[in-house]
């Protein structure tokens, strides 16, 4: 076993708000990597211990007791909740997985859904993803990259189970390291990496006042690794190096640096998302980004937002397929902001 | 082989066409990152375009060390 998929385990949290993508025009808006986590170590502890002791079905309703518990009293995670699903539904493909327009039940379907992606979560690392049915499409993709000794950049988003990197890792032998961004986890990191070494040595630790990162990404792509990077908010590199994308309906800026670093280093660049399809089972779409991409230093903005808006209409299009799956709970558009601004 | 200061001159040379550093006064102590502002991606770009150059492999643990202009014509200068 070589994965390592715990990437941004404690950013996705209802509590831990944040914000990723900068919306355009926010200049001096609060980056998200600057808010210290909020969750409780303890808390995780309890609930890891809790899963190891009683198991995934005894599991399940404290998870979602600490869902309710959040829907109820994170009334900007809940905002947020309901303006995105809000989003999707204001999309003709999104319209089609709502029987009617998104409200309370729906934003509360939306943290239950949360909490089972965490117990899923537990699942895969406790008791390996053997447990699950993976219907995998485009895996000969990867497969066809290893077997030519290339490293594939991998971006994926807080959409679905990024934990069944481990189940495409553990299938073929492949290592596959995750980027995490610690400062912002830091304490859920611990935890994960005491509870395996081996976590911690797939972990590459973002550190923007550092290269030593991007180092690390570079080594393991030329020893023919794959590198995973959850790109669906802005933590990679210098801040000033994002792309204006849009997604559902308004403009996000995304990360520019997985884009120059896979021109950098001449590595092909793949989607994947995993999504639950029903108890035990999840659909893993693995797609092609680019093959090799191709900068130069004046237009390498353009090829970025190129890119970086090829990935975002594909999240574009799994949020419409599985609304309740994306795990970003809060103003991720900027919309709270926006409307302060204009007040003011 | 290149003698140093033509290795100086390649260096310097680098920096200013790929990170347009062409009004910015570049010395043996210039520093990468304070003076030049050079972050991480723009270290990964510079090691690649001085590979390019020179035909050697830096690995990442020579890159780790490097902070000034100084270092880099060090380490190519050692290699060569």
């Amino acid at each position: 076993m070589v994965a390592s998929s715990n990437a941004a385990a404690g950013h996705e949290h209802p509590n831990d708000a944040g914000r990723p993508a900068e919306p355009v025009g926010s200049g001096g808006a609060r980056d998200w990597s600057g808010i210290a986590e909020r969750g409780s170590l303890l808390g995780i502890r309890i609930t890891l211990w809790w899963y190891r002791i009683f198991g995934r079905l005894l599991t399940l309703p404290v998870v979602f007791l600490v869902a309710g518990y959040f829907f109820v009293t994170d009334a900007a995670g809940r905002r947020a909740s309901l303006a995105y699903l809000r989003r999707v539904y204001a999309s003709d493909a999104g319209r089609r997985a709502f029987d009617r327009a998104p409200g309370m039940r729906e934003s509360f379907r939306h943290y239950r859904s949360f909490a089972l992606a965490i117990v899923d979560r537990f699942s895969v690392w406790f008791d390996g993803p053997d447990q699950f049915i993976f219907d995998t499409q485009g895996a000969e993709l990867i497969d066809r990259y290893a077997a030519e000794g290339r490293g594939v950049l991998i971006l994926s988003a807080h959409l679905g189970n990024f934990d069944a990197l481990r189940r495409l890792a553990e299938r073929t032998g492949e290592v596959v390291n995750v980027l995490m961004y610690t400062d912002n986890a830091k304490r859920i990191n611990r935890l994960f990496s005491e509870m395996s070494p081996e976590v911690r040595d797939r972990m590459i630790v973002v550190d923007p006042s550092s290269v030593l990162s991007v180092f690390a990404i570079r080594e393991r792509l030329r020893r023919g690794e794959h590198v995973a990077i959850l790109a669906d908010r802005n933590e990679l590199g210098n801040r000033t190096r994002s792309v204006t994308v849009r997604l559902l309906g308004d403009e996000v800026r995304l990360p520019q640096a997985p884009v120059e670093l896979a021109g950098l280093l001449g590595c092909p660049v793949v989607l994947l998302i995993a999504l639950r399809d029903g108890a035990g089972r999840y659909r893993v779409f693995i797609e092609s980004l680019a093959e090799r991409v191709a900068i130069s230093r004046s237009g390498r903005e353009a090829v970025a937002a190129e890119l970086m808006g090829a990935f975002a209409r594909r999240i574009e299009h799994y949020c419409c397929s599985e609304p309740y799956q994306w795990f970003n709970f809060y103003d991720y558009w900027g919309d709270a902001e926006r409307s302060t601004r204009a007040a003011t | 082989m290149p003698s140093r200061n033509e290795i100086i001159a390649m260096v310097k040379e680098v920096l200013q066409q790929e990170f347009d550093l062409t009004d910015v006064e570049l010395n043996l102590d210039t520093h990468l990152v304070d003076d030049l502002d050079l972050d991480s991606i723009d270290a990964i770009d510079m090691a690649v375009r001085l590979e390019e150059r020179t035909g050697l492999h830096f690995e990442d643990d020579e890159l780790k060390s490097l902070q000034t202009i100084g270092d880099i014509v060090d380490k190519i200068d050692g290699r060569l």
